[in-house]
């Protein structure tokens, strides 16, 4: 038997794209956690003698309009991104995977249950029938611009792929014998649905999570370039790609192209991951890959006994 | 028959989506602080002005009132006015829907041909350098942020290259606009016989149109390449190839097969991109309906925020409402 973890780094060398994604979700996250220690200017302070330089060795990737240094804001950025990303991410799975589970399991039959379902899902739909960028905008605008409203904003955006996604799910986990069996034991419904059902049915929703990750640092810096999220000088990719927007068209490039190419990378990686956990998650996926690793393998060793002999 | 049956049952479902979409925007944006009579009168306006303004406006009334009121005027065809353009926002829509509608058209356009054409090419031959290219492309476009994506366009060929022009709305400033027909301003221009206006339209449509839709081809391309995938392994394929007709004909086939789900989300994005396109309307000074509705929220002014979200809404749902009525009259699968 090969150990879960022992598996996961086999099929990370086997798929090399993978592991470039973990490799640059890991370089993001050291660097939320790191760059005051590591940024070697202040984020957040201008110089005026310095606007508007070339990228070099004093300044790796120049200067913006206003003289702070692009290098520092753009690995301090993760900071606010990532973290607006992750909260927005995990309000909305939580709750959405919560509510999935429960209309998924009261979809069918009779009772206050099933009608208050009905209301969720057409809820859902009105809510997923909005433009999804002027709902944020508006939604900031009304609660008022603050960090923690941009978190509700993604959370609120995304809540409906979740409800959907374990709505799903359950609706075909609900057919199999292991709940009937549940059910004629006595189990009750809160049980049933803690115990059996959610473990079952939660694998697309852990994909989904790494994905949305990436979307939601892709709506936070939208929010921000609009003037709608974070303000600056707080350093947040959007709001630095919207100052330089004025310089690139008269042609210094680099205040927006280096803070838009970390956030783009960054949701390269997290899609990556994203689609890695999809595939081991997927049984099928997974024994395709196990299969495809062993064939690997047993040429390998063919290769080394025909060398031995000669 | 069947046909105006299934469309009494779409607006059987439509209708009340509609006015719970209404229902839950107008909560939404009259919950923006910032009193609009206040804003329209600007900061020298008495007491008296502002209160007068406001019971005009109907802002002195319970809200459940102000959304009645609301209703009955769009019943009516009036949507309100913006305080901004100080026009109805009915008719400034009239005027900034076709510029988004525009764009976002001929962005879906190339998003199809080059989603397709690469989804199809690395379905035929997924192990191969295509595959590879096709699996990395859907990653990486749907990870570029639009905006960002357009600067750089932007920057490469206008600032450095000066192929396009001045990323400054619809036509040259020097060019006079057509008398707007259809709205759409390569239609306009041709439809007034003035070529150099046309050009100038066309050149002003190529950058926004390649951000949109090389982005946006990401989505086409994954579901083109699985439901493609998908059909060439069916039984149906395997035994067309086990008798010897040509790959071609088996492609062909096999495409026509997975149209539907193709369609699918092809209407699904264009709905999408009518919201969507908002951000790069904004880069380019487009002049369009999310420009217009996105002013709207950043400056407390409503009407044109209620109105985007119902425009973007009811052509969305009739996005959907043709696609499936064009399903019923091809497919008799779905027919019964």
């Amino acid at each position: 038997m090969m150990s879960a973890l022992g598996f996961f780094g086999r099929a990370l060398l086997a798929r090399p794209r993978f592991a470039v994604g973990y490799a640059i979700v890991a370089l993001v996250v050291l660097a939320a956690l790191f760059a005051p220690w590591v940024a070697p200017y202040s984020p957040v302070e201008a110089n005026p003698n310095e606007f508007l330089e070339l990228p070099s060795r004093a300044h790796l990737f120049g200067t913006d309009a206003v003289g702070m240094d692009i290098f520092s804001r753009a690995i301090t950025a993760p900071r606010i991104d990532l973290t607006i990303a992750i909260l927005g991410t995990l309000l909305s799975s939580v709750v959405g995977t919560a509510l999935g589970a429960l209309v998924g399991f009261y979809s069918v039959g009779r009772g206050p249950k099933v009608w208050l379902s009905f209301a969720v899902m057409r809820a859902a739909d009105v809510l997923q029938a909005f433009p999804v960028f002027v709902f944020a905008i508006a939604l900031v605008a009304a609660l008022g611009q603050s960090i923690e409203t941009v978190v509700l904003a993604i959370a609120f955006v995304n809540m409906p792929i979740y409800l959907r996604l374990m709505r799903s799910q359950v609706l075909s986990i609900r057919a199999m014998r292991y709940v009937e069996a549940a059910k004629v034991a006595g189990v009750s419904d809160a049980t049933t649905i803690r115990r059996h059902i959610i473990p079952n049915a939660i694998a697309p929703v852990l994909a989904q999570l790494s994905i949305n990750v990436g979307w939601g640092i892709l709506l936070t810096s939208a929010l921000s370039f609009v003037g709608a999220g974070v303000r600056a000088p707080t350093p947040e990719w959007g709001s630095m790609i919207s100052m330089g927007f004025q310089n690139v068209v008269t042609g210094q490039w680099w205040p927006s192209v280096f803070p838009g190419l970390s956030l783009a990378i960054t949701v390269f990686g997290f899609s990556l991951v994203g689609a890695s956990i999809e595939m081991l998650s997927d049984p099928a996926r997974r024994q395709t890959l196990a299969q495809e690793m062993e064939r690997r393998n047993a040429r390998a060793a063919a290769r080394q006994l025909v060398k031995a002999g000669i | 028959m069947r046909v105006a049956r299934y469309l009494l049952q779409r607006l059987a479902f439509v209708l009340p989506q509609l006015v719970g979409i209404v229902l839950v925007s107008f909560l939404l944006v009259k919950s923006i602080p910032g009193d609009p009579a206040v804003l329209m009168l600007g900061p020298t306006a008495t007491p008296d002005a502002i209160a007068g303004l406001r019971s005009q406006m109907g802002l002195d009334q319970p809200l459940y009132w102000q959304f009645l009121l609301y209703l009955d005027h769009l019943a009516h065809g009036d949507l309100g006015t913006s305080w901004q353009t100080t026009r109805p926002v009915l008719e400034d829509l009239i005027q900034r829907f076709p510029a988004t509608l525009e764009l976002v058209t001929y962005s879906l356009i190339l998003a199809i041909l080059v989603g397709m054409a690469l989804g199809i090419a690395s379905a035929l031959n997924p192990k191969g350098w295509v595959g590879r290219l096709a699996d990395v492309y859907g990653l990486s476009a749907g990870a570029l942020p639009d905006f960002w994506f357009a600067l750089v366009l932007i920057f490469v060929f206008y600032t450095l290259a000066h192929w396009a022009p001045a990323p400054l709305g619809r036509l040259d400033i020097s060019v006079l606009a057509p008398q707007p027909v259809t709205g759409f301003m390569t239609i306009d221009t041709l439809l007034a016989g003035d070529f150099e206006a046309f050009r100038s339209a066309v050149a002003h449509l190529v950058l926004p149109v390649l951000t949109l839709g090389l982005i946006n081809a990401g989505p086409i391309m994954k579901m083109t390449q699985s439901s493609m995938e998908k059909m060439l392994t069916s039984d149906a394929s395997r035994y067309e190839e086990l008798c010897g007709i040509p790959q071609r004909l088996v492609t062909r086939h096999a495409l026509r097969n997975a149209l539907p789900s193709i369609v699918t989300i092809i209407s699904v994005l264009y709905g999408y991109l009518i919201g969507g396109a908002v951000l790069v309307e904004i880069v380019f000074s487009w002049g369009g309906a999310g420009q217009y509705a996105v002013q709207g929220v950043l400056n407390s002014d409503i009407y044109p925020v209620l109105g985007f979200v119902l425009f973007s809404a009811i052509f969305s749902l009739l996005v959907y409402i043709i696609v499936d009525l064009v399903y019923v009259l091809v497919d008799p699968r779905i027919s019964h």
